[in-house]
């Protein structure tokens, strides 16, 4: 990787300026995939020393700045409370722990990765995004975004729920990236579903978790008929560790039994 | 540009290039027990602690060690030489090109877990690639070593 | 036997763990031009036009070298005994890229920034040409992969560039055709293995300089230092006695470092600038520029009858060797050679076909190398037929399987690149590597799967292997030992560590021979200025050959030192006895550090020195059972390794604990095979698979439980009743898992690796 010019600012706003002077200026957050994504940079602005790092907890909501490691939310008490440990158990899956000391939340999620194991357990969680200097949407709306956002990611905000949770993702290897991966989210009965690395990046299948969530009775025809709606309603694709066939076979089979547990 | 950490206890200064990976920064320095295998922070061999955590410096900024820091296995010599002797009485060791690594990794999870279960090591230390042994020697080694260290 | 088949600790384990500097990079000069090369974009093309007029202009480059620039002199890098039974069929550089990472030029700069920034700044313009990408389609094809005159074989090999074939071969023993046509049952099933990449955690790396006097010293990471200085001699047309070549300690080969890699281009640099070079492949590298296991597709014809008796195999086989031809033959014949005579009782058996050229990767070395392929096949094809005849798959191979006293004539008929030697199976446990095996395994609780949950089921499968002790009458092995003042010994030794133990193994053998203890031998191994020649660690030869070698030197210096005792003890050499440590005959006695000081200080004074040296007259095939158990999810057919069990018969173990490594680490690196590690192309030629993050290896996590035990034999061709242990494990895993997925949910795999998606598309098939 060939870097001009490295910038660690002080505050948001330098590195915000930083960010606009260039288009080849680049931020660093984990930088574990940098070198394998940007052969070259003008300028790296390493957000290192923002204070970013924190998971506040904010009465319903817990905020976690975009610098917080994978590892610091892995161990995290509020995090391992959140939704059953929803994002604990997709997390600790994350390649090892050397990794997860640097990987961080906002790169995983400003990466927009389509196999991010990340992604799926905060769509079903509603997580909220906060940009610098001022946007705020949601992380569906962030996926669907076209083009890149000129903004610098300090924040994701997470409702703080207590439901079940189910969290799969199908791999070769046990630090392998997913070939596919499923989250699901129970509240008072109602569910929100993911599924990831089909292999575009993660997306709510809604329509099925309507079906479930108007159904008077959960039974098992209900969860097998949403399982079949997800995949209907998901565009999955063959890449060069799945074909399309396969990849609905597992997104049917683990959202059934996701749906089986989390409402049994 | 200049970079100044504390190395194994002792103060340093390096002079970087912008942009250069901490393993290439100890190794150019002469800390050679730090490999550089995938580059690609998927093997674990160039495992280092950055205050006190354990990280995968192919991937890891040199400028980021600035006031911070760093440990490799020139600086846990004893800690090593003893694990050694676990590793040998599994016949563990085979190449050895990720044993300083995995040294590194598993004085960090002595660090932070307290009695930790099988799978507990395990998912402590499986990024840490070995294409010899086929693992178990090693795990079993790290169990015995742990357990003696209790 | 007090220290061979004891738990000894590694002679060299602390040191690694401590990370003392000993690998190739770690020992490179500080001021080291950077070396680095060009690769090609294409899978195949002519270079029209290469202008480095630009890169040699930047700041900092030292050199840069094309086609036009290096001697033209056909070699083949694959690292065997001369003459090489592989075609010499590579150049230095060459007009002609024949797959993607493929050498186009070499730069040489002050640092790895520069001689990345030049590499781009080198114009070539290249002719694109059709490449070919599937190896089924190489023989015959009006495409030439190698079309240049000037390369050639070194004995009859079946070479045939014309027609893509880098090699081939035909034997028969009896009339396959008669055989199977009056067997009762015949089947006839093809099988596919794939490339594997060896993924030794060390890069091939390599470094040279000039000493001080003028003669070239290359440390290099390989498995095969004589080699290499013998086929860089030869490439540069260099006087060999002018180059050292230094092996450090290696950080895994697998085969992978058998071959020649990056050491032309740093002898080049330092030979062409005077200063020292240095060379580390990337990982990519690695993947795309040094060498993956032979991919073969292999026809299996078995005739039985209705009783279980094999009548007659039939295998042909067809293996792409990719760009180059390294080991295309040996690793050929190996299919047959090592494989086939499992099934010794046979009427008739058949094997051949041919080795051809593609624009992939070039095939090379790698552990199993051949065996693997061919046991995958067997292995399989046995299962298919137990399933035919109605018979439990333990009991059809424990009826026709090879046993001591036997032999095969396939022994004699098939060795690597030339004629083999007959030999009788002096030790064979394979009864009860399989009786052992089921046992451990609890074979006749699982067989063949058993029900454990909703949608969870566990099934068995097995798989037997064979391997050999070194290639007869080829590999040779020496080893000298010296004494010193105080008593203790230098052992030099050849052959070459890479990770395996064999410093520790070769060590034990001369401690037990002298009666000494481990730290009284002193191992200095693989450095061609400095030690006696070895062909270095490959074909499962260290302890078996190497081992004899140090052996036989061993038992010489004894003699030499019981000679010298009977001088000072003015006695009779056969009246006096020794312990290792104290001579004594009659009253009188002396130590071995007292009379070695007055040898080299005060009385009687010379020195002591002794070499051994040793060719196979055969290779004691190492056996192995190997049974696996998984854990199947039967609605998306992913499967969990549960437990690996091995049954091995290698002979004596030199040392039990690091025997059971080469093992287990075989095992797992067949499993990977078996199971999901594959290299991969699109459809230009390209390597998707080039990175840790696109080609997986099994962690930690991904494999249970391994049982590894041996059974009790002594070789008595061997050092101290030792056989090989190096491949044995690596062999048996993916036929295993084959038979355990048909087991599980009765569909076969045919090609490897068995993953959860081609489970379910057989099943769809089938239904």
């Amino acid at each position: 990787m060939e870097v001009a010019h490295y910038l660690k600012p002080k505050t948001l706003k330098e590195a915000y300026d930083a960010l606009l002077q260039s288009p080849r200026n680049v931020l660093l957050a984990g930088g574990l995939w940098l070198k394998r994504s940007t052969p070259s940079v003008e300028t790296l602005i390493d957000l290192d020393e923002l204070g970013l790092d924190k998971i506040e907890d904010e009465g319903d909501y817990v905020k976690i700045g975009a610098m917080t490691t994978l590892r610091q939310l892995e161990l995290d008490p509020l995090i391992k409370n959140l939704q059953e440990g929803l994002i604990v158990k997709a997390i600790s899956q994350i390649v090892g722990v050397a990794f997860r000391n640097s990987a961080t939340i906002g790169g995983s999620v400003a990466g927009r990765y389509s196999f991010s194991d990340i992604l799926t357990p905060l769509l079903v969680l509603d997580a909220k995004l906060v940009f610098y200097p001022k946007e705020e949407m949601s992380l569906q709306d962030f996926l669907n975004l076209k083009g890149k956002l000129n903004s610098i990611l300090t924040h994701i905000v997470i409702k703080k729920t207590r439901g079940l949770s189910f969290f799969k993702k199908v791999k070769i290897t046990a630090i392998d990236f997913p070939i596919l991966n499923v989250a699901i989210s129970e509240e008072n009965k109602k569910v929100k579903i993911a599924v990831g690395s089909r292999p575009a990046v993660s997306a709510l299948a809604q329509r099925a978790a309507k079906l479930v969530n108007n159904a008077s009775e959960i039974t098992d025809a209900i969860c097998k008929e949403a399982s079949q709606i997800a995949v209907e309603e998901l565009i999955f694709n063959s890449s060069v560790t799945a074909s399309e066939e396969y990849r609905k076979l597992l997104a049917k089979t683990y959202i059934y039994r996701g749906l089986k547990e989390v409402l049994k | 540009m200049k970079v100044s950490f504390i190395l194994n206890g002792k103060p340093l200064t390096v002079d970087v290039a912008p942009g250069e990976y901490l393993v290439d920064t100890l190794r150019n320095n002469h800390v050679l027990s730090v490999k550089k295998a995938c580059n690609e922070s998927s093997c674990g061999a160039c495992s280092v602690l950055v205050d006190d955590k354990v990280i995968l410096s192919c991937s890891y900024l040199t400028q980021r060690v600035e006031g911070k820091k760093v440990l490799t296995v020139e600086g846990i010599q004893k800690e090593a030489d003893e694990l050694s002797d676990y590793f040998s009485d599994q016949g563990a060791d085979q190449c050895g090109f990720c044993n300083t690594g995995l040294a590194l990794t598993i004085h960090a999870l002595r660090k932070e877990l307290k009695n930790p279960t099988d799978e507990d090591i395990k998912n402590f230390v499986v990024a840490n690639l070995c294409r010899c042994t086929g693992y178990q020697a090693q795990f079993l080694a790290i169990k015995n070593y742990l357990e003696a260290k209790k | 036997m007090k220290i061979v088949n004891k738990k000894t600790p590694s002679i060299d384990g602390k040191g690694i763990m401590k990370g003392r500097p000993y690998f190739t990079d770690d020992l490179a000069e500080p001021n080291s031009l950077v070396v680095k090369v060009l690769r090609s974009p294409h899978a195949f093309a002519r270079i029209t036009k290469i202008d480095v007029t630009k890169a040699k202009e930047l700041e900092g480059v030292e050199l840069v070298l094309t086609h036009h620039d290096v001697p033209r002199r056909a070699f083949t890098r694959a690292g065997q005994g001369y003459p090489e039974p592989s075609p010499r069929d590579k150049f230095i550089l060459d007009e002609y890229v024949r797959y993607v990472g493929d050498e186009v030029a070499c730069v040489a700069a002050v640092n790895e920034t520069i001689a990345n920034k030049a590499l781009k700044l080198i114009e070539v313009q290249y002719e694109i040409l059709e490449p070919i990408l599937d190896f089924e389609k190489a023989l015959g094809n009006k495409v030439l992969v190698h079309p240049e005159e000037d390369i050639y074989e070194m004995f009859p090999i079946g070479f045939d560039p014309k027609n893509n074939v880098a090699a081939s071969y035909e034997m028969e023993v009896g009339d396959v055709e008669k055989e199977l046509a009056a067997s009762d049952v015949v089947i006839d099933e093809t099988f596919y293995t794939q490339a594997q990449a060896h993924v030794m955690l060390e890069p091939h790396s390599t470094n040279a300089r000039l000493d001080y006097q003028e003669r070239l010293v290359i440390y290099s990471s390989t498995q095969t230092p004589f080699h290499v200085r013998r086929i860089l001699s030869q490439a540069l047309d260099y006087p060999l006695s002018k180059i050292r070549l230094i092996k450090p300690r290696v950080g895994g080969g697998f085969g992978g470092k058998q071959a020649v890699h990056g050491e032309f281009f740093v002898a080049l640099t330092t030979l062409k600038t005077g200063k020292p070079a240095k060379m580390v492949y990337t990982r990519q590298e690695v993947f795309e520029s040094s060498y993956t296991r032979h991919p073969m597709r292999i026809r299996m014809r078995i005739g039985a009858n209705k009783d279980g008796k094999i009548k007659a195999i039939d295998c042909h086989s067809l293996s792409d060797t990719g760009a180059y031809g390294e080991h295309s033959l040996t690793v050929y014949m190996v299919t047959g050679s090592k494989v086939l005579p499992l099934y010794n009782k046979v009427d008739a058996v058949r094997f051949g076909g041919h080795v051809v050229y593609t624009n992939h990767v070039s095939a090379g070395a790698y552990r199993g190398y051949g065996a693997i392929q061919g046991n995958f096949a067997l292995e399989s094809a046995i299962d298919i037929l137990a399933r035919k005849l109605d018979f439990d798959p333990l009991e059809l191979r424990r009826m026709n399987m090879i046993d001591e006293g036997e032999t095969s004539p396939i022994f004699e008929i098939m060795g690597e690149g030339t004629k083999g030697t007959a030999m009788d199976m002096e030790t064979c446990k394979l009864q009860y590597c399989l009786k052992r095996g089921a046992e451990l395994i609890n074979w006749k609780e699982k067989y063949p799967y058993v029900q454990v949950g909703p949608h969870t089921i566990r099934s068995v499968g097995m798989a037997l292997a064979m391997q050999g002790s070194g290639i007869p009458i080829i590999d040779m092995g020496a080893a000298t030992i010296k004494l010193n003042d105080d008593g203790f010994y230098n052992l030099m030794v050849g052959a070459t560590e890479i990770g395996q133990g064999s410093d520790t193994v070769l060590t034990q053998i001369a401690a037990e021979a002298l009666m000494t203890t481990v730290d009284k031998v002193i191992i200095y191994s693989s450095d061609t200025d400095l030690t006696p020649f070895d062909v270095g660690a490959y074909a499962s030869s260290t302890t078996y050959i190497s081992g004899n070698a140090v052996l036989n030197a061993a038992n010489k210096m004894k003699a030499m030192v019981i000679k010298e005792a009977a001088y000072f003890l003015d006695a009779d050499e056969k009246d006096v006895s020794f312990d290792g440590t104290t001579f004594k005959s009659n009253d009188k006695e002396i130590t071995l550090s007292d009379m070695a000081n007055k040898l080299y200080y005060s009385e009687n004074q010379h020195q002591l020195t002794a070499t051994g040296s040793y060719v196979g007259q055969k290779s004691p095939p190492p056996f192995m059972a190997g049974f696996v158990e998984i854990e199947m999810d039967i609605d998306t057919y992913e499967y969990k390794i549960l437990n690996y069990v091995s049954v091995v018969d290698c002979g004596t173990t030199i040392n039990p604990m690091l025997a059971k490594g080469q093992v287990e680490g075989g095992v797992v690196q067949g499993l990977g095979m078996a199971c999901f590690e594959e290299v991969k192309y699109n459809k230009r030629g390209k390597l998707l698979s080039n990175s840790l993050l696109d080609y997986k290896i099994p962690t930690m996590l991904d494999i249970e439980k391994l049982t590894t035990e041996f059974a009790e034999s002594y070789e008595e061709s061997g050092p101290y009743g030792a056989k090989s242990v190096g491949e044995i494990g690596i062999d048996s895993p993916p036929a295993a898992i084959a038979n355990a997925v048909n087991n599980a949910v009765g569909v076969r795999i045919y090609d490897l690796p068995v993953t959860p998606e081609k489970i379910y598309h057989a099943l769809k098939a089938k239904k």
